[in-house]
């Protein structure tokens, strides 16, 4: 059994938190416990803290919140355009300021959000906005739409985003008022583990 | 802190979370950037950073050590009219004024990445731009006469 650690400062609070990626063997999962994980990995994809940047080709990055409600287009007639940074428009990052590693961000509400990294839309073969939770399981479970990556390695990715303090580590503790993605990070990493030992089950239809 | 703000240097003793929109205005008297609502919503605080359109409010002072900043008051030169001041006063596009001083330097970076750009490509980058007295029109048409005047030379 491999275990990896990685120190992630969150910033605004004190704590220090250990995030781990642990992989149970492959196949000591049963389908059934594979799927109820994936139902609680499908809760996290589709919060809007994480479904409102995984958008489609028309490159539009979402808003909900209390305050919207409906979820609806980003304002300021925003587009990520195909670069997903903004560069064929204006860049993201104009008003998502990037941190450097350590810094303390700009939080409030209504503010743009801040993390370590440029922001950005994640690439659109990562779309989960509007897809259902069996769509979104058959992308994840084919490494041709993951950037190359197994269940391993997704986990793997979601604890180096965290410790570059990038989008990850902020749908898990957004500020700003806003609802952070649920069960926290350690937990998804966890489940994104044990959907995979399981042979990363889909339900079909749905 | 290291700051560079229209080819002046200048070292400043602030807070690392205080924002550059702050460290202008009150620490440094930069007053053309102005200040609309400190949240990016209103693009008012628009400064060139290192080049890039950036909103000063959101930018904490620690994120701009060492970085050069471009303002209202340093664009063109500082003596002379930018291109795009030139069609600003050509098609008088200020009303109030207010957000003009945002508004030209989203513009100026907007023609420096596109010099010849569609309604569309002004509309998507200047729409985090507010303007209260709704002068969008002229805007748009500034832009499209700054743009050819650029184009000339
Ligand atoms: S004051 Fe910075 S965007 Fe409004
Ligand atoms: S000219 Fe008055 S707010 Fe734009």
């Amino acid at each position: 059994m491999i275990r990896f650690l990685v120190l992630v400062l969150f910033t605004g609070s004190a704590a220090a938190q250990e995030v781990t990626v642990d992989p149970p063997e492959d196949g000591s999962v049963s389908r059934a416990e594979g799927l109820a994980a994936w139902e609680r990995v499908h809760d996290v994809v589709s919060h809007p803290r994480c479904a409102n940047c995984h958008v489609g080709a028309d490159n539009i990055p979402m808003w909900s919140g209390p305050s919207y409600g409906e979820t609806r287009p980003h304002g300021m007639f925003i587009s990520g355009g195909e670069s997903r940074i903004g560069a064929e428009f204006l860049p993201c990052s104009a008003c998502h300021v990037t941190l450097d590693a350590g810094q303390s961000r700009t939080d409030g509400p209504h503010r743009p959000p801040q993390v370590a990294l440029d922001w950005r839309l994640a690439p659109v073969d990562f779309q989960w906005f509007g897809r259902s939770s069996a769509e979104i399981c058959a992308q994840m479970a084919d490494p041709d739409r993951t950037g190359g990556r197994d269940w391993v390695a997704l986990a793997e990715h979601l604890r180096d985003d965290a410790g570059h303090g990038g989008f990850v580590k902020w749908g898990f503790d957004p500020g700003g008022g806003r609802a952070p993605a649920p069960y926290g990070l350690q937990a998804h990493i966890d489940d994104v583990l044990t959907w995979g030992a399981a042979g990363t089950p889909c339900e079909t239809g749905g | 802190m290291r700051l560079t703000v229209n080819g002046t240097e200048h070292e400043l003793d602030v807070e690392p979370d205080m924002p550059l929109l702050w460290v202008l205005r009150d620490e440094l008297g930069v007053t053309g950037v102005k200040y609309g609502c400190g949240i990016a919503q209103c693009g008012a605080c628009t400064v060139h950073l290192d080049g890039m359109a950036m909103r000063a409010c959101q930018v904490p002072a620690a994120a701009a050590e060492g970085a050069e900043v471009l303002t209202i008051e340093g664009l063109g030169g500082g003596d002379a009219l930018h291109a795009v001041q030139r069609a600003w006063i050509d098609e008088q596009v200020a009303q109030c004024g207010y957000c003009q001083a945002g508004q030209i330097l989203q513009a100026a970076w907007l023609l420096e990445t596109s010099p010849a750009p569609s309604d569309e490509e002004i509309d998507r980058v200047m729409s985090g731009n507010l303007c209260r007295c709704g002068t969008y029109p002229r805007i748009r048409a500034a832009i499209h006469a700054a743009a050819a005047a650029l184009r000339e030379g």
